[in-house]
């Protein structure tokens, strides 16, 4: 059993950021090869003409899943080890509610706005300038909205947790749930494909 | 059915995989490896302030004379401390080494480190674990350094203490100790050199493994 490499204390902070950097270079650069850079084609996926976001991240979710599964069931990996964030159920409700306002109205994600603006897009650049500013008034009000930022905590739960289902059936369920999002989302890119091919006719 | 598999198009072919991989993980059981566990938090605190899961190094010194092999001593300092000195037929496992360790549940388990905070700490992982016969030597190697190898009388000894003292003077021996008599006290002691390693001659091997009654419950 030898990873996460840095809990086993392979490297120490210093290396991990640069393991962090080129983790992101590598995030950043599959992005932008999926066409992630453009806002039209991400802010698709809100009008159903295009599911690739949905498509790639639910794909890079149960590659990742997969992965980690197997490689603790062959004791390369310690899993209790991996670092989960905390689930605080309303306050990220509403943070995921904002932040999807802010994807459909600006037509980026945080990681994506990063791609844009490294390919040279203005709209990304102005974007990332809004990430900035939202960082800065959040951090003003923070202390008005502390209390709720903390409520309804849950600790570091996981799905087994919740459900007390077994971990191998979960992983079954979830790429299952996956395989069937893949499908309904090409059914749904064709079916308004059609439609606004019928519309501009 | 080769041609079928050739037919699909590569998301299709991914997609079988990732099914294939899923449909496996109904079988291949949990990922984690034990490596969580849960206490009962009064039961400990209750053996804490007991204190029954303490064992004095007089006591160890004793058993170790007595040639006991009814207990594994585990020395939890770095490699490098052991390999420079321990207690005589301790096992060297480091904190994070437990976890995968060869301790049985059913063994006596006697743990010291420097002074007695890595042992407590380790003592706890492992009654976390459902060890039960898990013991601290209390004061750690400091206290054996002070109490067995290099023991001082008292000033202005009692006869009592005088004829304790002789007693412990014949332990320190036994282990390679020096005791250090009331006489040359601190400034005619330059550095007290630890002994070597070698296995006290005549300990252990001799005896027939004591059958020690069982402590605790």
């Amino acid at each position: 059993m030898i990873a996460p490499f840095f809990k086993y204390g392979l490297f120490g902070e210093d290396i991990s950021l640069v393991v962090a950097f080129i983790t992101g270079i590598g995030f950043g650069f599959f992005l932008e090869r999926a066409g992630f850079n453009s806002a039209k084609k991400l802010a698709a996926q809100f009008y159903f003409t295009d599911l690739t976001v949905f498509k790639v991240m639910f794909t890079a979710i149960i590659t990742a899943m997969v992965g980690l599964y197997y490689l603790s069931v062959i004791g390369f990996l310690d899993l209790s080890l991996v670092y989960l964030t905390p689930t605080f159920l309303l306050p990220q409700v509403v943070g995921g509610l904002i932040l999807g306002f802010g994807f459909v109205i600006g037509g980026y994600c945080p990681g994506t706005s990063c791609v844009a603006v490294s390919t040279g897009r203005i709209d990304g650049m102005v974007y990332l300038g809004g990430i900035i500013f939202g960082i800065l008034v959040f951090g003003e009000v923070f202390p008005l909205v502390s209390n709720f930022y903390v409520s309804t905590s849950m600790g570091q739960i996981t799905l087994p947790q919740i459900t007390g289902l077994p971990y191998g059936l979960l992983v079954f369920l979830v790429v299952l749930m996956a395989l069937g999002g893949f499908v309904g989302a090409e059914w749904i890119e064709k079916k308004m494909a059609s439609k606004k091919a019928g519309a501009s006719l | 059915m080769k041609n079928f598999f050739a037919d699909l198009s590569m998301n299709k072919k991914l997609g079988l995989f990732a099914f294939v991989l899923g449909f496996l993980a109904l079988f291949a059981g949990s990922p984690y490896h034990g490596s969580e566990a849960t206490v009962n938090a009064k039961e400990l605190a209750l053996i804490v302030e007991k204190e029954v899961d303490h064992v004095s190094v007089q006591t160890l010194a004793d058993w170790i004379i007595q040639g006991k092999s009814d207990f594994r001593l585990i020395d939890l300092r770095s490699e490098k401390d052991f390999a420079e000195y321990h207690v005589p037929f301790a096992e060297n496992i480091l904190l994070s080494g437990l976890d995968q360790s060869n301790l049985q549940h059913n063994e006596k388990i006697i743990l010291y480190s420097d002074g007695g905070i890595h042992s407590a700490q380790a003592w706890m992982l492992l009654e976390a674990k459902g060890f039960k016969g898990v013991y601290i030597l209390r004061g750690g190697l400091e206290e054996w350094k002070d109490q067995i190898l290099f023991p001082r009388i008292p000033e202005n000894p009692t006869p009592a203490q005088v004829v304790e003292f002789a007693k412990t003077k014949e332990v320190s021996k036994f282990f390679g100790g020096t005791p250090q008599s009331g006489a040359t006290l601190e400034a005619a002691t330059p550095k007290l050199s630890m002994p070597k390693l070698d296995a006290p001659a005549g300990a252990q091997s001799k005896a027939p493994p004591a059958k020690k009654k069982k402590e605790g419950c």
